[in-house]
């Protein structure tokens, strides 16, 4: 009888935090969509159903004190690139994208794990994962240690996934190539257009660099159902960076 | 507005978003130049990022020399066909390469001609 009670307690003390946790959306609950899938990048081309392409990006708009060597890096990128060199940069060190990258890489496909109470988002490319903890509270910016992926809350409104992502250390590469704080938080809206079509709305602000938030959206085709996510270990990264910061690749004799 | 300027701001708005290769650019190959090796492959590693074919090939005065072929990772070749044991040592193949611009002999697999006798890409063609 004690043991039911506790059950009993438990379960109320679940429902009061999820009412909580909706009462701070400022509305009730949706119903989940089932987003579950493996999901390539969506590129639409010769054929394609345009309203499944998706919208133009809006503009990055820097505070001045960032877009100066902002774009003095993309220009001194663009001058490498006419001489046949790359500058070094983090993916070709092998270092994982973390987010806001991760979500969309060349032609890697992501896989979507769905639960009551998570989504799990795994990309192919460096095998990166992200957990999405579902109706629940996001932290206080000094609870989350800056990372790759920080934390993500996300809830259901309407037909849309709706995410709040913190914690992304300034390191990581930003939209882009953005400079980014501490304070960037990433907002998504994932959502099915079709049952095989996925978008993902992606909002990135950030007080600190940005003059206003920056908007872009993702698109995804559901992968065949026979798809099976492909392992990526970067173990063997001939790629290495000269003592001029370029990218070299390193050649075997026999 | 027209269906060439839609395009080019969707083509606009999809370099900005993506980075277009998994690991680096294609900065250091020549894509503009494509050259043939025929040759035996010495070994065919199937890793991240890259996969490689390391094969020996004569050159034009019939001397052979080695070369170190870079392609695109496991899973952009498994969308295009390719296994991880398409090739081994041994094996004759035809190579299609972009070569390094500074003139090393490595290169960017364009196409490959397996031992079965298939001709395979170096990833799915891209959209």
């Amino acid at each position: 009888m004690a043991r039911r009670g506790n059950n009993g307690a438990t379960f109320a003390l679940g429902a009061a935090a999820l009412l909580v946790a909706c009462a701070a959306h400022g509305q009730p609950a949706s119903k989940a969509v089932d987003l579950s899938g493996i999901w390539g990048p969506y590129r639409g081309g010769r054929g394609a159903d345009a309203k499944f392409s998706p919208p133009a990006a809006s503009p990055l708009v820097l505070k001045p004190e960032y877009a100066k060597p902002y774009e003095a890096r993309r220009a001194a990128e663009a001058e490498a690139n006419q001489r046949g060199e790359q500058l070094a940069n983090a993916s070709a060190q092998c270092i994982p994208y973390g987010m806001p990258t991760m979500m969309q890489v060349a032609l890697y496909p992501i896989e979507i794990i769905q639960t009551p109470k998570q989504i799990t988002i795994i990309s192919e490319a460096f095998s990166e994962v992200r957990r999405v903890y579902l109706d629940r509270p996001q932290a206080k910016p000094d609870e989350v240690p800056p990372g790759y992926y920080g934390r993500s809350v996300g809830h259901f409104e309407g037909d849309a996934l709706v995410v709040d992502t913190i914690g992304i250390k300034p390191t990581v590469g930003g939209y882009r190539g953005m400079p980014h704080s501490e304070q960037m938080r990433i907002s998504e809206r994932i959502r099915l257009l079709a049952p095989d079509i996925l978008h993902d709305q992606i909002t990135i602000s950030d007080p600190v660099t940005l003059d206003k938030p920056v908007t872009y959206t993702l698109a995804y085709k559901r992968m065949p159902p026979e798809y099976e996510m492909v392992e990526f270990v970067c173990d063997n990264n001939r790629e290495y960076v000269d003592e001029n910061g370029v990218v070299r690749l390193k050649l075997k004799d026999k | 507005m027209n269906r060439s300027a839609a395009l080019s701001l969707f083509a606009a708005a999809l370099v900005a978003a993506i980075p277009a290769f998994g690991h680096h650019s294609f900065t250091m190959f020549d894509m503009t130049k494509r050259i043939t090796l025929a040759g035996t492959v010495t070994s065919f590693e199937w890793t991240n990022p890259h996969c490689y074919i390391e094969v020996d090939a004569p050159d034009d005065a019939g001397v052979v020399k080695h070369w170190s072929i870079e392609l695109g990772s496991p899973s952009i070749l498994l969308q295009s066909g390719w296994k991880f044991n398409s090739l081994k040592k041994g094996d004759k193949t035809t190579l299609v390469i972009n070569p390094l611009k500074n003139g090393q002999a490595g290169g960017f697999l364009s196409q490959a001609t397996l031992p079965d006798g298939r001709v395979v890409t170096n990833g799915p063609a891209r959209q």
